[in-house]
């Protein structure tokens, strides 16, 4: 991947920036809340966790030890389709259409999107359906037969 | 009245909806599952496991029962999702530790109280027994408490957690002897309280019946008293109550262990469930399994633990605003 | 050698049944990720019900050592630890697997299994009731320095950049921190309902393993993919067990380390995997291919997290005190047919006891047997394309961290540290040490408010904390430990090169 060294430095200042806030965030909630004695240890890790992130962050700036692939435009394109899914999955599917319903198209549409054949040919749909179906069975067998999981349902199982 | 004036308006409100009734007619028609809000192994998950073992059988409910576990902060993670989350439908139901969750209501910060559940039945009752290791030097109750009045605040009490059975009981303890203790709550439930006993952490420990009665079984402990009104005539006939010693302390801190749903939940429901879940507990094989495993049952129908549920609240209520 | 006599009843046919099944179905769920053996022992105590006391045990015996084993299948074969006890064992396996070298790792993985699996078992028959009062000798004060004996080799599990491996550890032992306090019942940092109970370790490992790889296997996008992300060439045995035999060192570390810790009680096999990599990393004279796929990291993590699992059996038959939640469940499967542990239990369930503990000896053998069949076959694993391998993971990974506590809270919580450890790793920070540190929080924090309650009570937490020999003894260790890192870094500053 090619990265100029200015993005990979942003790169990561942008996270450095996120840890910075979140151990501030903590450090501050550990330090207001009471009972005292409940929070004694968050206390003491989050001290250690603000001077790490400030430690970090420095370097960051600084643009010191950028170990990581980091990101590119075209990950952020391959992978966006597939975080949204999942999203969908988690925020809405499983709720109205229920666990298993909601699933089926989590894996199907992930499947599909990635899958270099064409999306033109019914035979490439059927194997797609298939695969889906049989996993899905599979999975049914697993949790709700054997570990007798109750799922949510919506619409559906 | 307030609570009859309930029930009606849930009756009103089921008999319009027609699917909740045709729910109800053919009720259990899938899995129930069961939130236990201990972890896996501990005393409540085994009886839990135990007595719902039979669920399946046709003259039962005719479908198993399934056992979650929601463990954390002594129970009131389990018990704030089940009054929270929960769906009210019948299919979900979880087992109730009384007085913990009283207790734990009165104390605050949950957002659950005796009014959020509905009592289904009651399986079993394990009182708190004061236990101390097998080379303690103290043999008796009294020893122990006279030490206690020498040493205040220096003798060290394990117990489950705060807020449940065993922290209620130092603290009556503390109330009737005019003692101070140092009640160490532990993390891991009544197995790591005891350990702490037995490895000699702790000069003392507030523990349960059951599990005490193991431990003596195995050489480790000698148990000093039984915070009840009665003695255990089954597991340990000769052990004193607090109460033969000379103490005031009754049977408020006694681990009650039953089966309950959420509010809002179908009433026609409640009545096949209230029916057939006694039925279930009394069954020959759950009773030889629990007497195996050294657990004391004390099966109650859902009127009893409902009087019982508002006797414990009073009482507590009264001991905890002392503690304040 | 009493225990010898007893070996007749593991092989009557029911018991035997029960053994293999056991061991079969253990490697299976153990290789699901999102089941732990506690799930797994858990859920076959119904089962049990209806069998007697002996092959109940046995049942329950051989799905314990396997499923801990398993879960290296997945570690290695997709970098998806399938429990905590498998963390370490991703490390390098899957690094392996990579190299097309995935067949030895299952190999020595299992072998590795094995051997400390009967050493384990082995130290239980022979050294139980020395090993009970060690056992005993530990209280709060002690695992406490476990504990931060554990903290300790968070810095130096990440070898690319010592702020950002101490970071993700503070990141993971914050984590630990969220939900209900377990002592004082005080609320703390529950920024949504999700988080009420905690941040619950099965989720959090499924969410930061899996995730990154579904992520990264979609990262490559719709491209036809000539070249599988794992290779696993066919590969004799007899290789495999020249490469063991040359890592005899790291066997040694990890069944030592294992045994030992899976003996007190507590702590638990979480750690004993991780312990054991980073104690032969140091011994080892190539400490920077650890991490690029060194088979001592395997044999290392595979071979203490079995060797923990005899140990960890000591506490619940002597004293009746479960260790660790696996063996509170098998309390269970003992209490269920009115067998009480104890120290009196040699004597009066004799064929209950020995023959348990014999079919455990038999059990590993099984699972070393069947394991390298399984190698023999996982090829095929990574002969899955891509979209579907990334499909079925995504989907495992949800209905796994839902059924941990049948929870929709827990399949949010899996998701959002999953893709923030995904964009974590691209720039540096890694997991192991943010798994490490949620582990080890717990466990401090809960030893040391209950050390400091007895320490005020009684003398003081100075006292209480930095006296006796086993604290003493600890606080050295770990001061060695930190003083190794400082020392080991700034070396490595100064050369400029890896050592």
């Amino acid at each position: 991947m090619s990265t100029t060294a200015d993005t990979s430095r942003v790169q990561h200042l942008v996270p450095g920036v996120i840890i910075l806030v979140l151990a501030a965030t903590v450090a501050y909630l550990s330090f207001t809340r009471e009972p005292a004695d409940a929070f004694l240890f968050p206390r003491f890790i989050s001290s250690v966790m603000l001077l790490l992130a400030v430690w970090n962050f420095i370097r960051a700036f600084l643009g010191m030890a950028r170990i990581g692939d980091g990101l590119s435009a075209p990950v952020v394109r391959n992978i966006l389709p597939g975080v949204v899914i999942m999203s969908v999955f988690a925020l809405f599917a499983a709720k109205y259409l229920g666990f298993y319903l909601a699933s089926w198209f989590a894996f199907l549409s992930v499947y599909s999107l990635y899958d270099p054949a064409s999306h033109l040919n019914v035979k490439t749909w059927a194997r797609r359906v298939f695969v889906t179906t049989a996993f899905m069975a599979v999975i049914y067998c697993l949790f709700t037969l054997l570990l007798k999981v109750q799922t949510p349902r919506g619409l559906f199982l | 009245m307030k609570k009859h004036l309930m029930s009606l308006a849930l009756l009103a409100a089921s008999t319009t909806l027609t699917s909740v009734a045709v729910q109800a007619a053919d009720f259990p028609d899938r899995p129930i599952s069961m939130m236990v809000s201990y972890g896996a192994g501990g005393a409540t998950d085994f009886q839990a496991r135990i007595v719902t073992m039979m669920a399946g059988g046709e003259e039962f409910l005719g479908q198993p029962m399934v056992i979650i576990n929601k463990p954390g902060a002594g129970g009131r993670v389990g018990w704030n999702w089940f009054a929270g989350e929960a769906e009210a439908d019948g299919y979900t139901m979880a087992a109730y530790n009384i007085p913990h969750f009283i207790a734990q209501s009165i104390e605050g910060g949950v957002k659950y109280s005796a009014e959020s559940f509905e009592p289904i039945a009651n399986w079993g009752a394990d009182p708190a027994v004061v236990v101390v290791g097998a080379d303690s030097p103290y043999n008796t109750i009294e020893e122990l408490i006279a030490y206690a009045k020498e040493n205040p605040g220096r003798v060290t009490v394990s117990g489950a957690g705060l807020y449940v059975g065993h922290h209620i009981a130092a603290l009556q303890i503390q109330k009737a002897t005019d003692t101070k203790l140092a009640y160490i709550p532990t993390k891991g439930g009544g197995a790591a309280a005891m350990k702490a006993v037995i490895g000699g952490d702790v000069v003392a420990g507030i523990n349960n019946l059951s599990d005490a009665f193991r431990a003596r079984e195995a050489g480790n402990v000698k148990i000093l008293a039984v915070a009840d009104v009665q003695r255990s005539e089954e597991f340990l006939p000769d052990v004193p109550t607090m109460m033969e010693a000379g103490y005031e302390v009754d049977n408020a801190s006694v681990n009650f262990r039953g089966v309950m749903v959420p509010k809002g939940t179908d009433p026609e429901i409640i009545a096949t469930l209230a029916e057939k879940v006694p039925a279930m507990f009394a069954s020959d094989r759950v009773s030889k399994q629990m007497s195996a495993g050294g657990s004391p049952m004390k099966i109650m129908s859902r009127e009893e633990v409902q009087a019982m549920w508002a006797a414990r609240q009073e009482t507590l209520a009264e001991l905890l605003a002392g503690l304040k | 050698m009493e225990f010898l006599q007893y070996f007749g009843g593991v092989f009557e046919p029911v018991s035997f049944m029960l053994l293999l099944g056991g061991t079969i179905g253990g490697l299976i769920l153990g290789a699901t990720p999102g089941l732990s053996p506690t799930m797994a022992v858990a859920l076959l105590i119904p089962f049990t019900f209806q069998l007697e006391a002996t092959q109940g045990l046995i049942l329950l015996g051989a799905a314990y050592t396997a499923t801990v084993a398993g879960g290296a299948v997945s570690a290695i074969l997709l970098r998806i630890p399938g429990a905590p006890a498998n963390i370490a064992t991703a490390l390098d396996g899957h690094e392996m697997a990579r190299q097309g070298r995935g067949t030895e790792a299952l190999h020595v993985s299992f072998l590795a299994s094995g051997i400390g699996g009967i050493v384990g078992v082995l130290l239980l028959i022979f050294l139980t009731p020395i090993l009970a009062q060690w056992a005993l000798a530990f209280g709060p004060s002690h695992l406490f320095w476990m504990a931060i004996l554990g903290v300790t080799v968070i810095g130096s599990l990440d070898s690319r950049s010592f702020v950002k491996g101490l970071l993700s550890g503070c990141l993971g032992l914050w984590l630990s921190m969220i939900g209900y306090d377990d002592i004082q019942g005080a609320q703390r940092f529950i920024f949504h309902d999700s988080l009420t109970g905690g941040v619950n370790i099965i989720t959090a490992l499924i969410g930061i393993f899996a995730i990154p790889q579904v992520i990264e296997m979609l990262a490559k996008g719709r491209v036809e993919h000539k070249v599988t992300s794992v290779q696993v060439e066919s590969q004799s045995l007899f290789t495999s067990l020249k490469l063991l035999g040359r890592n005899v060192k790291a066997l040694s570390i990890g069944t030592v380390v294992g045994s030992i810790i899976g003996l007190i009680p507590g702590v638990g096999g979480q750690i004993a995997g991780l312990l054991a990599y980073d104690q032969t990393r140091k011994f080892s004279k190539d400490k920077d291919s650890f991490g690029k796929g060194n088979p001592a990291g395997v044999i290392a993590a595979e071979s203490a997290n079995n060797a923990m699992v005899g140990p960890s059996l000591v506490p619940l038959l002597t004293l009746s005190i479960p260790g660790s939640p696996t063996a509170a469940v098998l309390l269970g499967g003992l209490l269920i047919h009115g067998i009480f542990p104890g120290s009196d239990l040699f004597d009066n369930y004799p064929e209950v006891a020995w023959t348990f503990i014999n079919s455990m000896l038999i059990g590993q053998v099984l699972m070393v047997i069947f394991g390298i069949w399984v190698a023999r076959h996982a090829a095929r694993v990574a002969h899955v394309p891509p979209p579907i391998m990334a499909a079925a993971v995504m989907v495992l990974a949800l209905f796994g961290s839902y059924s941990v506590q049948q929870s929709m809270g827990d399949v949010y919580v899996m998701l959002v540290l999953g893709l923030s450890m995904y964009l974590l790793e691209k720039v540096g920070f890694s997991a192991a040490p943010l798994v490490l540190g949620l582990i080890l929080g717990p466990i401090a924090e809960a030893n040391f408010i209950q050390g400091s309650m007895i320490a005020n009570a009684t003398d003081g937490p100075m006292v209480y904390f930095m006296s006796g020999t086993l604290n003493l003894f600890l606080v050295v260790l770990v001061i060695a430990s930190i003083a190794y890192s400082f020392i080991s870094t700034r070396s490595a500053n100064k050369t400029g090169a890896p050592a």
